[in-house]
């Protein structure tokens, strides 16, 4: 067995990061836990594959015209600092916007940017910046909210599902909201919106979008918004907003959510109790005490009892279960390892259902559950074990180096390299019906009857087998 | 525009603003490199990207006044096909020369851009290539080629027969770290754009180091990541500044000369296209294309992706018989004409 440490390790590894390899695990156990979360929480340099060589050798990624996703994948695969990734990948769930609308992948590229800058920080300026975002105020057409016509959609959205949740505000509250947003704009929106209709990249490739404040449109007569009143805009909006007992219990819920267990869809909320009301309480009261400093909210949840009870109570995201099979596969990781096929890899997160850039809604994706339609299982399974099985990627070959040196003698028991394989791909609990599984590949008559206890010699060709089993698992379906 | 120290007639001048972004026949796609004949038809490399049409990756033909002679090449790996081209020079037979960084081959075409041969294989051994990206023609008609992965230059004949190479691993003088774009001067001496180091080497025509300029940084006279280089007849030397998004000029000693960031406006087929889609004439007429912008950084990359006449991506230097700068812009699919303010 392993220790509790290792299992912990690994559970922090694969919710504030994407997994972790064996070199890793052996680096994070000279460390505390509590350092371990501070690491996570303040990266020093996260070190990711060069953005020059990428621009150098695919050009459209030096635009950003398109493979976003690809770009994305690259830094995320590359990281040291994964805290930083997951929380873009965190906001980019639940501010979902999407480039089917946009057209502009570089301005939705500058937005999941921003999220690595303030993803961490106080909420309230978050929520600013995410309401001065180009790509998201072209996605929810805040550039028609006028003051002699509002446009409600931003206003009813940043409520409904950016921060307050549905049955905490009126729909006066919305209208209101809404003026208070007129004039947050996009500089040059006609000619911007015109092209992203058209789809034209005439005569000179996309404009990369910036934020514009219109007073002429903006509405600077009193509101009465969520009981206060003044001649609120933009930013007093946000603070009402952000001060809000709903707006800390659904960004509390959210982070549960993604880091700690599935929850229900956000659209049950309204009518579902949370999974752990004492563990949301907690992030609330943080969320407060700090206040709405995200990053300290985040080193609570992962500190408390309940983060570190909660190991395989999710299931994995396909960003998370792709990202986290390359890191561990060692594909992609290094200024040597650019090439062309990391596009086609990252179009199998979108054939699981998790398309980056461009989420279904503006609700974001269903998690949980969900992500396990039967076709998308067998595209996990099978993703898994393609890039696991194949002994020419790097990473494959440092595992089944050390599972050699792990298993000193030429024999072992088929239960020791059952063990050795899991561990080797972060998992820490085997079933009985995996290791059942596992059996079922060995032809020896005596496995009948010894089962676990049989003894085989420790070979590539039977290491390899066991670790494409594991990766197929159940278990490698979850974190 | 900055300038310092200039002499006279070298300071440069914005003159027009030629191709436009299109993903088939008549414009470019991720132009990477351009060249010109004898008789001043202009040859644009498409680089585009395998994800896009096949057709899209090509040679697009023209002159300067955007009168349009038509395409050749396509994605793929046959005769005549690319798969990441990067470079391209014609000789002094006006025979098209364009490499390939991922097939590791220099593929040959006529004038009109007929297929003739190809030549090259992968390795690290003499004569072998590794990510071959930048190419130029010596006053030997031999040719040279950044060997980049390989980090080194080597010479062919024109026949593709290995004669010399230089250069290896490293930041030390005369070493190179992914090579890029290479001019040769009135005297044979090579200049290498050393794109991993940040900087320019220059080398005597038998690869023996000479001088070296720049240095890290975006102050003037430094650089980030050149991928181009030329000399002119009065030792001038041009640098696509590349990580930069700028072009800076340094004088025969590498002296700080001049840098431009670019000042584009509507080229001949712009305005073909403009005139025919009125709604976006329209648009584009009223916007502000040159406004004022807090970034969160300060890279100039991120600028140059919000001001259209910005240098963006610009990659590759060439000039004509007047003695006239082209400049290649990969990510504005263009190429900005400068002259000397004589």
């Amino acid at each position: 067995m392993v220790s509790t440490s290792t299992e912990l390790i690994i559970h922090l590894m694969n919710r504030a990061g994407f997994g972790i390899t064996p070199d890793e695990l052996d680096a994070c156990s000279l460390m505390t836990y509590e350092d371990l979360v501070e690491n996570l929480l303040n990266p020093s340099e996260s070190a990711h594959i060069s953005d020059d060589i990428l621009f150098r050798d695919h050009v459209d990624l030096h635009a950003s015209r398109s493979g976003v996703p690809a770009y994305w994948a690259y830094r995320m695969i590359s990281t040291q600092s994964p805290l930083e990734e997951k929380m873009s990948l965190f906001w980019h769930g639940i501010f979902a916007t999407g480039n089917s609308k946009l057209n502009n992948l570089r301005t939705l590229l500058n937005q999941i940017e921003m999220f690595r800058r303030s993803g961490t920080g106080k909420f309230d300026d978050l929520l600013i910046k995410l309401s001065q975002d180009p790509a998201m105020l072209i996605w929810l057409d805040n550039q028609d909210n006028l003051n002699e016509s509002i446009n409600e959609n931003y206003g009813r959205e940043i409520l409904e599902l950016f921060s307050m949740g549905v049955g905490n505000y009126t729909e006066d509250d919305i209208k209101e909201c809404a003026r208070a947003f007129t004039g947050w704009s996009v500089a040059n929106s006609e000619y911007m919106s015109l092209m992203a209709q058209k789809d034209s990249i005439w005569p000179y490739g996309r404009i990369v979008w910036h934020y514009d404040f219109k007073p002429g449109i903006h509405d600077v007569d009193n509101k009465e918004f969520l009981g206060e009143a003044g001649p609120f805009n933009g930013d007093d909006v946000i603070r009402i907003i952000c001060n809000q007992e709903a707006t800390a219990r659904f960004i509390a819920r959210h982070m549960y959510n993604f880091f700690v267990a599935d929850e229900v869809p956000v659209p049950q909320w309204k009518d579902t109790p949370p999974k752990d009301p004492a563990a949301i309480d907690t992030l609330v009261e943080a969320y407060f005490k700090y206040e709405h400093d995200i990053k300290s909210v985040l080193r609570v949840l992962l500190t408390s009892d309940f983060f570190k009870e909660s190991r395989y109570q999710k299931i994995k995201s396909p960003v998370e279960l792709v990202i986290g099979t390359l890191r561990l596969s060692g594909e992609y990781n290094d200024d040597s390892k650019v090439d062309s096929s990391i596009f086609g890899v990252i179009a199998e997160s979108d054939y699981m259902g998790q398309a980056l850039c461009n989420p279904p809604s503006v609700e974001g994706w269903h998690t949980g559950e969900e992500w396990i339609s039967s076709g998308a299982l067998v595209d996990r399974v099978n993703f898994a074990s393609q890039h696991i099985g194949n002994p020419d990627n790097d990473g494959v070959k440092h595992i089944l180096n050390r599972i050699h040196a792990d298993l000193k003698n030429d024999t072992h028991t088929i239960g020791e390299l059952i063990e050795s394989c899991g561990n080797s791909v972060g998992i820490t609990r085997i079933s009985g019906d995996t290791a059942d599984g596992v059996l079922d590949l060995f032809t020896q008559e005596e496995v009948q009857t010894n089962g676990q206890d049989t003894d085989i010699a420790i070979e590539d060709g039977t290491i390899l087998r066991v670790l494409e089993f594991m990766v197929s698992s159940r278990e490698y379906q979850l974190c | 525009m900055a300038t310092q120290g200039l002499e006279q007639g070298q300071s440069l001048r914005y003159v027009r603003t030629v191709g436009m972004t299109t993903m088939r026949g008549r414009g470019f796609y991720y132009p990477i490199d351009s060249a010109m004949s004898n008789s001043g038809r202009l040859y644009v490399l498409s680089r585009s990207f395998e994800r896009a049409v096949s057709d899209s990756m090509r040679v697009t033909m023209l002159n300067e006044d955007g009168e349009y002679y038509g395409v050749f090449g396509s994605a793929g790996i046959g005769d005549g096909q690319f798969r990441w081209p990067c470079g391209i020079a014609i000789n002094d037979q006006n025979r098209v020369f364009v490499t390939d960084e991922y097939l590791n081959r220099v593929s040959v075409f006529n004038e009109s851009g007929e297929f003739l041969k190809h030549w090259g294989s992968g390795g690290e051994i003499d004569g072998m290539l590794n990510g071959p990206s930048g190419i130029v023609f010596d006053q030997d008609n031999n040719v040279l080629i950044a060997d980049s992965r390989n980090h080194r230059i080597q010479k062919f004949t024109s026949d593709g027969e290995f004669l010399q190479s230089f250069g290896e691993y490293g930041n030390g003088d005369g070493c190179l770290n992914l090579p890029w774009g290479l001019g040769v001067d009135q005297q044979g001496e090579i200049f290498v754009a050393d794109w991993g180091n940040d900087r320019i080497q220059r080398f005597t025509p038998n690869g023996e180091f000479v001088a070296k300029y720049g240095s890290p940084g975006r102050q003037e006279g430094e650089l980030i990541k050149p991928a181009g280089v030329i000399v002119n007849q009065e030792g001038y030397i041009y640098v696509a500044d590349w990580g930069n998004e700028r072009v800076q000029v340094f004088g025969p000693d590498g002296e700080f000369v001049q840098k431009i960031r670019g000042q584009a406006t509507n080229s001949e087929w712009a305005e073909d296209f403009l005139g025919v889609n009125v709604e976006e004439a329209g648009a584009r007429e009223r916007a502000n294309l040159e406004p004022d912008i807090d970034y969160f950084n300060d890279d100039p990359h991120e600028e140059s992706s919000h001001i259209e006449k910005l240098f963006w991506g610009p990659v590759s230097l060439m000039l004509d018989s007047e003695s006239r700068l082209f400049i290649t812009e990969t990510n504005r699919h263009r190429i900005q004409v400068y002259e000397r303010d004589n």
